[in-house]
């Protein structure tokens, strides 16, 4: 092994010795170590307002502490069971219906054969990952409009009754789902076209000698290929199903689909910032932080044990 | 007869093997379409008359072209300044944030130094753990950054994520460059100056676009630390534009969809097509960087 000369420590040298010998290395951390410290620590920190009465005069050393209350107030609370369930059916439905499709997609872009068409299809199925759902939901917004939007003009046109896409709880969730394909299919398909590019070109060929269609190619060749890239998007998806879509509801969603679309971090906004009960909704945000923390570290454990691959 | 067989086999193998190709580029061609007719649509409404919106009878294509509607929206002193803004807060904020990335990402990358590990697991529990919307908005109001443009940048200034790919990046640098400069007498900084960062220009371009980016889009930050109306910026112009309706919506009883198509649709049309106008534009010069970024972001960090 090389050593870099006054960077690898010698036998000699104490720990500290080579810190000094480093010292502007060490120093250039200071900014972010401070910053760490100020926006990200200092608000973990804060989360002890979820064991208090927070009260913004008396702050956080006179707020009167009340142990669990604010938890035992969520867990009684009707909303708790609302928000906790529509959490979780939308994050399910978008790992069942939304999964696959990036997938998909990049095994068929894979077959096609013509270069610009190719290039042109990626440019753009890319791009909806690059509008911030601000700009996504006024484009929905106007699209599926009971009246003159573009889908309810089809649906009339075969005579249909027009659906209030928007503000009907039996819609509001499949628009969800369908506007977060729409936005995020082409970008997530990335990974597994990059993946599938790693796959050795002599295993086609081989297989095409063995006279395999296309196919049994895909099945036999380019699934196996990229199986461990699934198994690792799957477990990170997993490991966000408490904490996807708060920007895409946020901005889709209006009081008559709080039934079906108010989520966890939508809640903690209203109530939270909203009507400013700081504890509570605090409380609730570290109850989701907790459960998001448990899935992650889970889920890349058993992503280093099933497919080798972890995220740190 | 054996012969026979195989070419049978063969063929049989060749047409169901067109059959894949002609599926496979039918599924391409309807994403594409299904990502791109949106668009269409929507700019269509943006410069139609107002009429032809009301009565809802555009579809891929414009009837009665005016750039009147874009024009007002565009020429609007909201809609100006809010530019002004978000052009402010994506420049200073991706100078800021790349240059505390690469101070970060560069001594991180010598895991051989003493207590370096222990600092890069100081980092990773930010992207694990988080205190919240609640207790970051207390921060922000007791350092007194509500309505200040430092709201809108110093929440997002340092993006642990993007500063472990540049981190990896730097890892996989050969040493002997670094070396060779050492010999010379090169100190720490020098060395990143001088040899690293001429190096790094390809990561850089990427990281410097995904910060560019997650400027431009945040309208969060902007939501809650934001009221004075001249600090605004574009995204929450837009939030703004589309609410209005909605907020008349739950005042006068009505469904969000009603009051859309009584306010003037083909305004908001406008208001989307010329809010993404500026990532149209940039858009297909810088693709490539991201599909990069998103490759090296794979690599274990």
């Amino acid at each position: 092994m090389k050593k870099a000369v006054g960077i690898t420590p010698t036998g000699h040298s104490s720990p500290l010795a080579v810190v000094r010998k480093n010292l502007s290395l060490y120093l250039m951390l200071v900014p972010g170590v401070l910053y760490l410290i100020i926006f990200k620590y200092i608000p973990i920190g804060g989360l002890v307002m979820a064991f208090q009465d927070f009260n913004v005069f008396a702050g956080f050393t006179g707020s009167e502490w009340v142990g669990l209350a604010q938890f035992q107030k969520l867990f009684a609370s009707p909303d708790f069971y609302k928000i906790f369930r529509n959490t979780l059916l939308i994050n399910t439905y978008k790992i069942i219906f939304v999964f696959p499709l990036p997938i998909m997609l990049a095994i068929m872009l894979n077959e096609i054969r013509c270069m610009p068409l190719k290039k042109v299809s990626q440019t753009v199925i890319y791009l909806p990952h690059f509008l911030s759902w601000i700009i996504v939901s006024g484009l929905f917004i106007n699209i599926l409009s009971p009246s003159g939007g573009l889908v309810n003009q089809m649906i009339t046109a075969f005579g249909g009754e027009p659906i209030f896409f928007m503000s009907d709880n039996r819609w509001f969730r499949t628009v969800l789902v369908l506007t977060d394909a729409w936005k995020e299919m082409g970008w997530s398909a990335i990974v597994y076209i990059a993946a599938i590019a790693g796959v050795e070109q002599e295993l086609y060929e081989a297989a095409t000698v063995d006279g395999a269609s296309k196919l049994q190619q895909i099945w036999h060749v380019t699934l196996p290929g990229i199986i461990s890239t699934i198994v690792l998007m799957f477990i990170l998806k997993l490991g966000s199903i408490m904490s996807g879509g708060f920007d895409q509801v946020l901005t889709m969603y209006n009081a008559s689909v709080y039934e079906t679309g108010d989520i966890i971090q939508t809640y903690v906004y209203r109530i939270g910032l909203g009507k400013m009960q700081y504890s509570f909704s605090a409380a609730v945000g570290m109850f989701n932080s907790v459960i998001g923390l448990v899935l992650t570290v889970a889920g890349n454990m058993v992503s280093r044990r099933l497919a080798g691959r972890s995220i740190w | 007869m054996e012969r026979n067989r195989f070419a049978k086999r063969r063929m049989k193998v060749s047409v169901q093997d067109r059959a894949v190709s002609v599926v496979c580029y039918l599924f391409v061609l309807f994403m594409v379409a299904v990502t791109f007719l949106p668009f269409l649509n929507v700019v269509s409404k943006a410069v139609s008359s107002e009429s032809m919106v009301i009565s809802g009878q555009i579809s891929f294509y414009p009837k009665e072209f005016q750039l009147g509607t874009l024009k007002a929206v565009m020429g609007s002193k909201v809609f100006l300044n809010s530019f002004k803004i978000s052009v402010l807060v994506t420049v200073l904020g991706s100078v800021g944030s790349l240059f505390i990335t690469v101070i970060t990402a560069y001594p991180l990358s010598k895991k051989q130094l003493p207590f370096i590990k222990g600092l890069l697991v100081f980092f990773v529990i930010t992207m694990l753990f988080s205190g919240g919307m609640v207790p970051t908005y207390m921060l922000v109001k007791g350092i007194g950054l509500l309505d200040s443009l430092g709201a809108l940048i110093m929440p997002m200034l340092l993006s642990v994520y993007n500063m472990l790919i540049v981190k990896n990046y730097y890892e996989g640098l050969p040493e002997s460059l670094e070396e060779a400069a050492k010999i010379d007498g090169a100190g720490n900084i020098r060395i990143l100056l001088q040899v690293i960062l001429p190096l790094s220009t390809p990561v850089l371009a990427t990281i410097g676009l995904f910060y560019m980016v997650s400027y431009w889009n945040d309208y969060f930050n902007a939501l809650i630390y934001i009221s004075d109306p001249s600090l605004k910026p574009l995204q929450l112009y837009l939030r703004e534009m589309i609410l209005q309706s909605s907020q008349m919506a739950s005042q006068m009883d009505f469904t969000i969809d009603d009051v859309m198509n009584k306010s003037p649709d083909g305004i908001r049309s406008a208001a989307v097509v010329a809010v993404t106008l500026p990532i149209l534009v940039v858009y297909p010069f810088v693709q490539k960087y991201f599909v990069k970024g998103i490759t090296m972001g794979s690599v274990k960090g």
